[in-house]
């Protein structure tokens, strides 16, 4: 167990380490007890994670349920205690300056509403504005400026409860971006939006990062977030990193697989088309004429397996995809850490 | 400063949010004059079953007493105590404890601002219902007195509230915190009945305790007894009270920080 000298200990990084960056975070861990004495349980929930995050960056953070995605948002941000490890958030210790950062930081929790359902927003903004110290003049100007960015002016004005989930998220994120922030921590925030929601979501956020330069640091579980928000991905499990990079470099990994989809005349067994494709390809037989061949393009050319299988399967119809990236996701989520 | 700014300004918000849906302070009003009504009622029945007279309260007084116990306890949300342990449970404090303010003061500005309408709705009401039933209130003094001794009353016990909510930092359900400090409000703060009427050692015991000022100390001013020392008495035990509140979250938010449950 980790007695809370220990806990009082983690703090701070080598200054020439967070120069010029937004997060730099070394060796955080965090462990959970619980039960009785004598039975007591530990859940290493964060194991000694490590990476910076450049200002201006935008930073997915994945991985699966209970991976230590929440832990490491709640340490960063200064509301849990680390076991072990150190951070530097802005240039401050989070959980030691705790209120200092959160004038400085925006947070979006899911649908965690930090406004009033029966007030407009721009009355919950103005109180917003008053908590983080802000004059009423410079409140009113922010809210004009955000209804600009995020068209949503008109929304300002109409009692939360009267405005769609799409809407109100719109008006969450304009809440939690009034003071300026220079970071914003969004743990899942397009859950429960329909497409065309999410699809405006994203744009606003890349409009904050690129007009503003707000460093976004993000979690979900939709993999479309990922891709249009974030420049770069960090996965996480069991507590661990297991992946960070650009997420064009996660896209090329990805694109080291092809996925053939192929439409058989005849049935032929799974045997059989293993026999024809070789090595480096993984066979799926769908249906008994309707196989899904994924192709590691580093081991066979993605050539020679169409000529193979043109030349000795009864083709009916075929087509070369690329895996959806939530594939690639899930393969690396099964990485060992 | 800035914190007291924007704690008044979140104390407001919540008064405009109350404000902004009318039925719940017509639901409040009516359940107010309905309890209202039944005890003034018994305790009318009761005085004059005794000579016109009971602990040497006046029929006319029990009402006004009665009235005025009862706007200071009814206004109050039940359920604060429970909210504040499934807030604390299900995370949503979280986005509290990331505001660059106390979470026991914005919660408090928060609460005490929602129940500032539902105070002016059963005082107006209660004052209407008195004066029709009883006549004109016993002491105009007193009265005045208890201007200010009810918002005082209402806040002391939301700050109260937060004191106890604050068990829920160490255990999640905190109905038997909640369902304990209901019962001491409505017998030993004296809101159903004033504590003159209680056995001499209660009596003694409820005097010293906490409770009397979020109920008993505004409905005796109200019943005519112009006891300014009363409300020294309730300031007393609001910055005790807040003294007690504030150790006790903070103690709390520590627990949560360090060990995250």
């Amino acid at each position: 167990m980790h007695h809370a000298p220990e806990m009082g200990r983690p703090g701070t990084v080598d200054r020439e380490q967070t120069d010029g960056r937004a997060i730099v975070a070394r060796d955080l861990a965090r462990t959970f007890t619980s039960g009785p004495r004598r039975r007591r349980k530990h859940v290493d929930a964060v194991r000694g994670i490590s990476f910076d995050v450049e200002r201006g960056e935008r930073l997915a953070f994945i991985g699966p349920n209970g991976a230590g995605k929440s832990t490491s948002i709640k340490m960063l941000t200064g509301i849990l205690h680390p076991t072990a490890g150190s951070a530097e958030v802005l240039g401050l210790v989070p959980w030691r300056r705790r209120r200092e950062l959160a004038r400085r930081i925006g947070t979006l929790f899911g649908q965690r509403s930090q406004l009033w359902s029966e007030l407009p927003p721009r009355s919950s903004f103005r109180m917003l504005g008053a908590i983080f110290g802000m004059t009423d003049d410079r409140t009113d100007r922010r809210i004009g400026e955000l209804g600009d960015l995020l068209d949503a002016g008109d929304l300002f004005d109409e009692p939360m409860r009267s405005q769609s989930l799409g809407q109100r998220m719109r008006c969450e994120l304009a809440a939690c971006m009034l003071h300026e922030p220079e970071l914003l921590f969004l743990d899942e925030p397009t859950i429960g939006l329909d497409l065309l929601g999410k699809q405006l979501f994203r744009e606003l956020l890349l409009r904050l990062n690129t007009e503003i330069g707000t460093t976004i640091f993000l979690t979900s579980h939709d993999v479309t977030d990922i891709e249009h928000v974030a420049n770069r991905a960090i996965v996480v499990n069991h507590g661990t990193i297991i992946y960070d990079a650009s997420v064009a470099a996660m896209r090329r990994e990805l694109l080291a697989t092809k996925r053939v989809e192929l439409g058989l005349e005849t049935p032929v067994g799974q045997e059989a088309i293993e026999a024809v494709v070789g090595a480096g390809v993984t066979v799926s037989l769908l249906a008994p004429t309707h196989a899904s061949l994924d192709v590691d393009t580093g081991v066979r050319a993605i050539k020679e397996v169409l000529d193979a299988v043109l030349t000795s399967l009864p083709v009916a119809d075929l087509s070369v995809v690329d895996p959806p990236l939530d594939r690639v996701i899930g393969e690396i989520y099964q990485r060992p850490a | 400063m800035t914190g007291l700014v924007g704690l008044r300004r979140a104390a407001t918000t919540s008064a405009e949010s109350v404000v902004a849906a009318p039925a719940g302070l017509v639901v409040t009003g009516v359940f107010y004059l309905m309890v209202t009504s039944i005890l003034a009622g018994l305790w009318s029945a009761a005085a004059a079953a005794t000579g016109g007279e009971i602990v040497g309260y006046s029929a006319a007084a029990l009402v006004w007493y009665i009235a005025t116990s009862e706007a200071s306890v009814i206004t109050i949300p039940v359920r604060l105590i429970e909210d504040a342990g499934d807030d604390v449970g299900s995370g949503r404090v979280d986005v509290e404890l990331l505001r660059p303010v106390s979470l026991l003061w914005l919660r408090v500005a928060r609460e005490a601002g929602a129940v500032a309408p539902r105070i002016g709705v059963c005082a107006v009401i209660g004052v209407v219902f008195a004066s029709l039933v009883a006549g004109p209130a016993p002491s105009g003094g007193a009265l005045a007195l208890t201007a200010l001794a009810l918002p005082l009353a209402a806040l002391t016990n939301v700050v109260a509230q937060h004191a106890f909510a604050g068990a829920s930092f160490w255990i999640r359900d905190a109905k038997g915190a909640w369902f304990l400090y209901q019962k001491l409000v409505f017998v030993l703060g004296g809101m159903l009945i004033p504590l003159e009427v209680l056995p001499g050692w209660l009596e003694t015991v409820a005097k010293v305790l906490p409770f009397m000022a979020m109920a008993y100390v505004p409905a005796r001013l109200a019943s005519g007894h112009v006891e300014p020392e009363l409300i020294a008495l309730q300031a007393g035990w609001l910055v005790a009270i807040s003294v007690g509140a504030a150790w006790v979250f903070a103690a709390g938010e520590r627990r949560l920080i360090g060990s995250g449950s």
